[in-house]
């Protein structure tokens, strides 16, 4: 297929936490807020005046200092970020806002605070309580955390106008990007697509990384080129699978996935676009920022929501993914040493197999999958196993 | 060997077997107190086993094989006391067995596979393990039972290993090894299916932390197959944070309209009041006893003051009364001690904070602290909950009390809520405490713990404290054995500090298959 234009570019913000639009955005007087979670409602963080960044830390080699702070227990995507900060890679923050969500997020964050790992004058962090539950009393404690601890510190701390109106605005904006990026999406679920997983998974992680409004030009344009672009002759890939687990912010793990024979069709892990690019509606009947939480609270897929209906409707939710994306198997993958994806991943991998006889390959991984042979192998055994029930006619119900 | 305390060479009882070679010998007075003791206990488990329900529950689950080590618990736990502290411990353990006889009896007269006394199950509410059973204060009427207490918790305070196979259980299910062995366990006891079914309602909750929160899904699952209803309360882990003190009441107030929904009771303020009382006295004694132990006499400290503690706060909650006059009894034999300065072993040489999450497989590990280096362990971080009394009298504000204590769940008070509770706390409770060591657990599966790591040793420096890092895997004997516990205590007192043990016989001891 021919190179998508603005790819390179959309590569090239990625390697770097703090790219050439972060920059841009601060040289024009805009404040950078670190995230590290989707329990923090990004649209609150793209008011006027301010922009999010869900932090990442590409190129990652060495972990060491993180490791001797968390130990080598905690997820290596929280020791990466630790690393990350220790090397002072994260001083063009401006903020942090964090949930005391999983623990080792959270005391990744805690180190970071207590290690002065941004020094910025008037640097703060916030910890916010974040539903466990889904259900009213949830929500009124999500509103009260999000009203205090982010609408009110941006607005004392760098004067947001955080008025109904200003979140009605931000989230129009929000849902553009997300038009765009599931209309992107949407080619994936082609015969023979358009458009790859690993390109797809470049474009959308480019929008957590980078102030939106800077980059919707460009996908517009990607969208455009898209609709008019020729698939290859002759399909690349021998089986389609939904990549489903935790965060994967590493572009080489679905590059990896891809080069082993699979096309990964539908992303459902932390920085992808199911549900984090889900289009976020409002009503008349309830004040802009209830909306949002309500928003984030229902459609979050964390396996740390403990209400009984919402760990079976995540198995559900994958099933139907799955069925829309026309995906031939399903990859259930977890960081290393990741405790609520340790638990989702066995009882996920479980119920797809059994209750809905999906062919389920469940791996573990690095934060740095590289070129991982191991992977490699799982992935490309995984495939022939597909292609193998599928000569052999074996139905998936 | 003989009535006085050091006299006896503990380490030269372990045979290398299950049992040790022969029982301590204290003294003729103590001995034949500590020898009526031990017959009382087996006389409670031969009253236990008489009863059908009892019997086809110990031959139905596998993790009953594990209360054949009562006795044997005991005794670790009471190595090395004599005169008033083996008293105390005796007060505490024999109650804590008689407790949970009861606990047991219960859940196999309910349990479908064994008793299936269907009204007897209907007054019961499961509850987890990690979880405070406070709520219940206000339902006289019914019962709160926890088999993860029985299955797992004091099956590997009884047995070592006595929960490996569910951990071998949920590993073959895909479940990773670097996850927390209790809640693992408990969901490995549910996939074998050796879990007792009864109850008309379970409520759930996620204390202590993430492994509980997301383990409970795979009982709420089993529970609602069998058609036991759950309710899960959600405790705020920003615990200090006025903010969120309303939800965490919200929470409070739903969960007991569920309870009145599925069982038919109501809640009754006269019943939780008078909980309350005991509670609030059951706290001044665990107060007073740790202010003992800032001075040069402590009584009641290590394994009497932990794992009592525990079962009181937690499991008891103020619902018994037994408990509150055995803390009298505990109280005043302290005071009696105190007054004449008696010692616990025949020298301290060093105070200690022990801090974070204990050993289960290897909680008579303070005694031998105590028994073997001269380390007094005074106070321990599962100890050191809430401080404050609850209201005796007002509903509106129990119903917030009731949301804290859920909070503030032992051990979970100080691993959530902020780096302030687990970290900061201990430099003022070494000094409160007049504390020259810390002794910290780390649980290596503890991801709330293991996070502070870094910090706390640069903290230590910092405050000049000397800190002693203790590893094991909580209910997991095979990765770390009771032996590398105590070598890594061993390492530090010879390299570091340079000190022989008070008793070398226990300094190395083949107890890996021990009882």
């Amino acid at each position: 297929m021919k190179d998508l234009k603005h790819l390179y570019y959309f590569e090239q913000l990625l390697d770097d936490a703090n790219n050439e639009l972060v920059r841009k955005a601060q040289a024009q007087g805009r404040k950078c807020v670190g995230s590290v979670c989707y329990q923090i409602p990004e649209v609150l963080l793209e008011l006027p005046g301010i922009f999010p960044v869900r932090l990442r830390a590409p190129r990652t080699g060495s972990i060491d200092m993180g490791t001797y702070y968390l130990t080598s227990f905690l997820c290596e995507y929280t020791r990466a970020l630790l690393e990350r900060a220790l090397e002072g890679g994260y001083r063009f923050l401006d903020c942090l806002i964090a949930p005391d969500g999983c623990t080792m997020i959270n005391r990744c964050v805690e180190n970071m605070e207590l290690l002065k790992t941004m020094d910025k004058e008037g640097f703060f962090f916030k910890y916010l309580e974040v539903p466990m539950k889904v259900d009213e009393n949830a929500l009124n404690l999500y509103v009260s955390e999000c009203r205090t601890k982010i609408l009110g510190a941006l607005s004392e701390h760098f004067g947001i106008d955080t008025s109904d109106g200003a979140l009605r605005k931000a989230v129009s904006d929000f849902n553009r990007v997300c038009r765009i990026i599931n209309e992107i999406g949407d080619f994936r679920k082609e015969e023979n697509p358009r458009i790859t997983g690993y390109e797809f998974h470049v474009i959308c992680m480019a929008t957590y990384v980078c102030p939106k409004d800077m980059l919707v030009g460009m996908l517009e344009e990607t969208l455009e080129e898209i609709k008019t672009r020729e698939p290859d002759s002759k399909k690349k890939y021998r089986a389609r699978v939904a990549l489903v687990g935790s965060e994967i912010d590493d572009i080489d793990m679905v590059k990896l996935v891809e080069e082993s024979g699979a096309l990964v069709v539908a992303d459902r892990f932390c920085f992808g676009s199911l549900p984090g690019r889900k289009e976020i509606r409002l009503s008349d009947t309830e004040d802009a920022l209830t909306g949002i939480c309500r928003h984030y609270m229902t459609e979050s897929l964390c396996p740390r929501q403990m209400n009984i209906s919402k760990v079976l409707y995540r198995k559900e939710y994958i099933n139907q993914i799955a069925k829309e994306y026309n995906a031939d198997g399903i990859i259930v993958e977890q960081m290393k040493f990741c405790d609520p994806w340790a638990y989702e991943r066995m009882t996920s991998t479980y119920a797809l197999r059994e209750d809905y006889h999906y062919p389920v390959l469940s791996i573990d991984r690095p934060y740095a999958v590289g070129n991982s042979g191991q992977l490699r192998t799982r992935v490309q055994a995984f495939v022939e196993s597909i292609e193998i029930k599928k000569i052999q006619g074996v139905s998936k119900k | 060997m003989g009535r006085k305390i050091g006299s006896e060479k503990l380490g030269n009882l372990y045979s290398g077997g299950k049992v040790r070679k022969r029982r301590e010998w204290r003294g003729l007075k103590d001995t034949l107190y500590d020898y009526w003791r031990w017959l009382k206990i087996m006389g409670m488990l031969a009253g236990f086993m008489m009863k059908p329900a009892n019997l086809k529950g110990f031959l139905r689950y596998r993790w009953m094989l594990n209360y054949l080590a009562v006795p044997q618990m005991i005794d670790r736990h009471t190595a090395g006391l004599r005169g008033t502290h083996l008293r105390i411990a005796r007060e505490e353990y024999d109650l804590v067995a008689k407790d949970v006889a009861l606990l047991l009896t219960r859940v196999f007269r309910a349990d479908k596979n064994c008793g299936n006394d269907k009204e007897f199950s209907k007054k019961i509410v499961v509850l987890d393990e990690n979880e405070m059973f406070h709520i219940m204060c206000g339902f006289p009427n019914l019962m709160a039972v926890s088999w993860e207490t029985a299955a797992v918790y004091v099956s590997v305070l009884l047995r070592g290993d006595g929960v490996t196979h569910y951990l071998d259980v949920v590993q073959e299910m895909g479940m990773p090894g670097d996850v927390c062995p209790m809640p693992a366990a408990e969901a490995g006891v549910c996939i074998d299916d050796d879990i007792p079914i009864f109850g008309a309602c379970a409520i759930q909750c996620n204390t202590t932390c993430d492994g509980s929160l997301l383990g409970n899904a795979i009982l709420a699952k089993r529970y609602e197959e069998e058609g036991i209803p759950t309710f899960q309360i959600a405790a705020p882990l920003r615990h200090t944070e006025e903010g969120v003190q309303e939800y965490a009441a919200q929470e409070i107030r739903n969960a007991i309209k569920f309870i009145e929904e599925n069982t038919g009771e109501k809640w009754d303020w006269d019943a939780y009041f008078r909980c309350a009382k005991r509670f609030n006295e059951e706290t001044r004694h665990r107060v007073g006893w740790m202010e003992m132990s800032r001075t040069e006499y402590p009584q009641v400290i290590g394994a009497n003051l932990a794992l009592y503690s525990e079962t009181t706060y937690m499991a008891v909650a103020g619902r018994s009364q037994e408990f509150v006059e055995a803390d009298r009894r505990i109280t005043a034999l302290a005071k009696k001690a105190f007054e004449r300065k008696e010692m616990i072993i025949p020298e301290y040489r060093h105070r200690a904070i022990i801090w974070g999450v204990q050993a289960q497989y290897y909680t008579d590990f303070l005694p031998w602290l105590q028994n073997c280096w001269g380390i007094l362990p005074l106070v321990d971080m599962l100890s050191l909950v809430y401080f404050d009394e609850i209201s005796e009298d007002d509903p509106e504000q129990a119903i917030y009390d009731i949301a804290k204590l859920y909070q503030e769940m032992i051990m979970r008070n100080r691993t959530h809520g902020g780096y302030e509770l687990l970290l900061d706390d201990l430099w003022r409770f070494v000094e409160y405490y007049n504390a020259d060591l810390v002794i910290l657990w780390e649980h290596i599966s503890c991801k709330a713990l293991n996070g502070m790591h870094g910090l706390f040793e640069e903290r230590a420096r910092e405050h000049g404290v000397r800190l002693i890092w203790v590893n094991h895997d909580l209910m997991d004997p095979r990765v770390v054995s009771r032996q590398s516990i105590r070598d890594d205590i061993n390492r530090y007192m010879r390299s570091v500090l340079h000190e022989e043990p008070l008793d070398p016989s226990l300094e190395v001891i083949d107890d890996a298959m021990s009882w």
